[in-house]
């Protein structure tokens, strides 16, 4: 399997299909296009400013708060949402409930640009990125880092992802025999996926462990990794019922007519594991909030926010959730999903950038070149999603 | 800052017990309210037309 | 009868971590008696010089006037608050921890406590992620927001100058010996004579002793600690240890959560139950 073994017209073959895919294919002038390029070409001037002059010069990061938008937003919600694509290998490969296998292959192949894209984009906020290379060649290891551990399982995960999608690309490619090895390989590297995923999805919120002074206690315990972990798994179903929605109005040209028809017992099923998933974390919050005896803390301005993040985007999606399964109201589960995904991210941005370093006066808000850049990560995914989904057979034909 | 008298590290144990029972309680309610109406409806359809009671796809 | 022998003579040492004849090099650290601070910030000037940052003109800047903190151009400031007892100068710079959280968050070992006590910076390691800056405790260790190539500045209690033989460059110009370099096992005495032949004179508690696990720069005020801008609730626990335990269970979870997995996937597995027409697959099968 290895590229020695594949003969050189063979390459030649390839390099001129892929030539030939690069092209685009249908109208230019969508309005999505129209949007999405000046941002994206905003976004890489704003960019060039970034690495010539310094952080400082488009973002508004300051001594008081060196995690700004880039890594609230991207980086960790960007992670957390990314959550789908372990939660359905787990129902599918460990669990083999056949049912969700139609929206497989697109929920990995989101999971995938999701870490490509969103943990890359933590190369545009490090000071020094061209040290990235440092803690996995080797010549400095900083096991004692939980960054460490988060960096190692981003890429292990990312490689994980990859091979999972990868029998796809070779389908794509022509490229039979190879297909049917990384076939084979899947069930072990869903298994290791799965493993990574819990892991660095708890490490993120380990990360916050040591910044306990900082953060305001509503939202600082020592359980945070095990809370980060658990609301990865409901905001990632939120986001599967979010995607698959869109793409199924988007993309529906691509996607059989049988799979069409069992979206909605897909997004039923999803809506369940959801509205389970945000009941137990919610009795962990109260759990913890209790044992922590942070009872005066609550009527405070930061205790009614928290309550507006608790109760309104945990516990009212929660009960949305199981009322749109139990009565098929398909429009409630779509909001429920919605909010979930809002309160996923208000939740990250809270720990992250609200609640750390409460006390402060001058406060964080990100700049709109943060905000630009942002935008145009989003859009050059959404472009290479695109790009994929109308080129290698990731929707279910059925 | 220095003083030594007796701290009970397990004061929230009970309150924590309380709260895990009425999670139980209405986790089984929830699980009921989650599954109650379909099964019910599935039972009506299988009984309606058995031949075609499984559609996989 | 052989365990009434033992018993006798104490527990047998267990110690699997092999003794080692030389004891290990003891971490050195400042004393900063904040009674005898007159706040004329020449430790300002010499850091700065010793370190080529910027100098401030102590003379004209009345930056006094209100509380600062240290920033990427100063490793340390002075500054002044009014207590009961009348103004208090107290030097702020990092307190070289005796189990640093910048240095347990640093991925690279670019935030580095060295065996003699300094925690460095190392520019060439360093991929600044600031994680360091998330950790820290004090708040220390601050980033260039300005420049390609920017750098995290921190006290190094002149790490250089001490493999010279020399002492930190703050405390050769303090002219009131408000600082006073040496091991922190001296140091310790020294602040606890002090505490106690002058209980008037002191608060009855040594910052640094056991803050945060202990750091290498430990102070005496003559005011409450929180009055003149220490934060007091930060407890005695190395910030290392809050992220121990996840650190160590991670191994055990990655052991023992594929097996499960797999377990999970062997039992749910239905081939004699259910045939392909019927929508079985086998795993990783394309549909």
């Amino acid at each position: 399997m290895n590229t020695a073994a594949i003969p050189t017209n063979e390459l030649v073959r390839f390099a001129k299909f892929f030539l030939q895919e690069l092209k685009p294919r249908g109208k230019w002038l969508t309005p999505f296009n129209v949007i999405s390029i000046p941002v994206i070409l905003v976004g890489l001037v704003i960019l060039y400013f970034r690495f010539t002059l310094g952080l400082g010069a488009v973002t508004n990061l300051s001594q008081q708060y060196p995690f700004g938008f880039w890594i609230g937003f991207d980086v960790m919600t960007g992670v957390a949402l990314a959550g789908g694509a372990y939660v359905l290998c787990f129902v599918v490969y460990v669990l083999r409930i056949e049912k969700y296998h139609s929206i497989l292959k697109v929920t990995i192949l989101n999971g995938l640009l999701a870490y490509i894209f969103y943990s890359g984009a933590l190369l545009l906020d490090l000071g020094r990125p061209w040290h990235i290379i440092n803690p996995i060649i080797g010549n400095s290891f900083g096991y004692n880092s939980v960054l460490f551990l988060v960096a190692w399982h981003f890429l292990l995960y990312t490689g994980a992802l990859f091979l999972e999608f990868s029998p796809t690309i070779a389908e794509w490619a022509h490229w039979e025999k190879l297909r049917k090895f990384l076939t084979s390989m899947t069930l072990g590297t869903v298994i290791v996926g799965i493993t990574l995923s819990m892991l660095h999805q708890s490490g993120i919120g380990a990360m916050f462990l040591m910044a306990k002074p900082k953060i305001h206690p509503l939202w600082y315990s020592e359980y945070i990794p095990l809370l980060y972990f658990v609301s990865s798994i409901f905001g990632g179903l939120a986001m599967v019922i979010f995607e698959g929605t869109m793409s199924s109005k988007i993309f529906s040209n691509l996607i059989g007519q049988k799979t069409h028809h069992s979206h909605n017992d897909i997004i039923l099923g999803l809506a369940k594991g959801a509205a389970i998933t945000m009941f137990v974390y919610y009795f962990f919050l109260a759990f913890i909030f209790m044992h922590g005896e942070k009872w005066t803390l609550i009527n405070t301005s930061w205790g009614y926010w928290y309550l507006v993040e608790v109760i309104g985007f945990v516990l009212v999606p929660c009960f949305m959730f199981a009322y749109g399964v139990r009565n098929k109201r398909f429009g409630v589960i779509k909001t429920a999903a919605i909010m979930t995904v809002l309160g996923v991210i208000l939740n990250r941005q809270n720990v992250c950038l609200i609640a750390y370093n409460w006390y402060v006066v001058d406060k964080y808000y990100p700049s709109w070149q943060e905000l630009t850049v942002t935008l145009m990560v989003v859009f050059v995914e959404i472009w290479v999603f695109r790009w994929i989904v109308t080129r290698m057979s990731v929707f279910s034909k059925e | 800052m220095e003083y030594y008298s007796y701290i009970n590290i397990f004061e929230t144990k009970g309150l924590a017990y309380l709260l895990l029972l009425s999670f139980l309680v209405l986790g089984v309610l929830l699980i009921r309210y989650l599954s109650g109406p379909e099964r019910k409806d599935a039972a009506r359809k299988r009984e309606s037309d058995s031949t075609n009671s499984y559609e996989g796809f | 009868m052989a365990t009434a022998t033992v018993a006798a003579g104490g527990v047998p040492n267990l110690n699997i971590k092999a003794d080692t004849a030389i004891p290990p090099k003891e971490f050195v650290g400042v004393l900063v008696d904040t009674t005898r601070c007159i706040g004329c910030r020449s430790c300002e000037v010499a850091c700065s010089e010793a370190q080529s940052n910027f100098v401030p003109d102590t003379k004209n800047d009345n930056a006094l006037e209100k509380i600062r903190d240290t920033s990427e151009k100063q490793y340390t400031i002075v500054n002044r608050f009014e207590t009961e007892k009348g103004p208090v100068f107290v030097k702020k710079n990092c307190l070289h921890c005796w189990q640093p959280a910048c240095a347990a968050a640093c991925l690279v070992n670019a935030m580095l406590k060295t065996k003699e006590g300094p925690v460095t910076w190392d520019g060439d390691k360093c991929m600044g992620c600031r994680f360091c800056m998330i950790s820290c405790p004090f708040d220390i260790p601050k980033f260039e927001y300005s420049g390609w190539n920017p750098r995290i500045m921190k006290c190094t209690m002149c790490y250089e100058r001490l493999q010279e033989g020399k002492k930190p460059a703050c405390v050769e110009a303090c002219p009131t010996d408000t600082l006073m370099f040496g091991q922190k096992r001296e140091l310790m005495e020294i602040a606890r004579h002090r505490v106690y032949s002058h209980p008037d004179k002191y608060v009855h508690h040594i910052y640094g002793e056991n803050e945060v696990g202990g750091t290498g720069w430990l102070y005496l005020s003559s005011v409450p600690f929180d009055q003149i801008g220490f934060r007091t609730d930060l407890g005695t626990i190395p910030y290392p240890e809050y992220t121990r335990e996840f650190l160590i269970s991670i191994p055990l979870i990655e052991f023992g959560v594929p097996a499960f997995l797999l377990a999970l996937n062997m039992l749910t597995d239905r081939k004699d139950e259910v045939r392909e027409e019927d929508g079985w697959t086998e795993t990783g099968a394309d549909k």
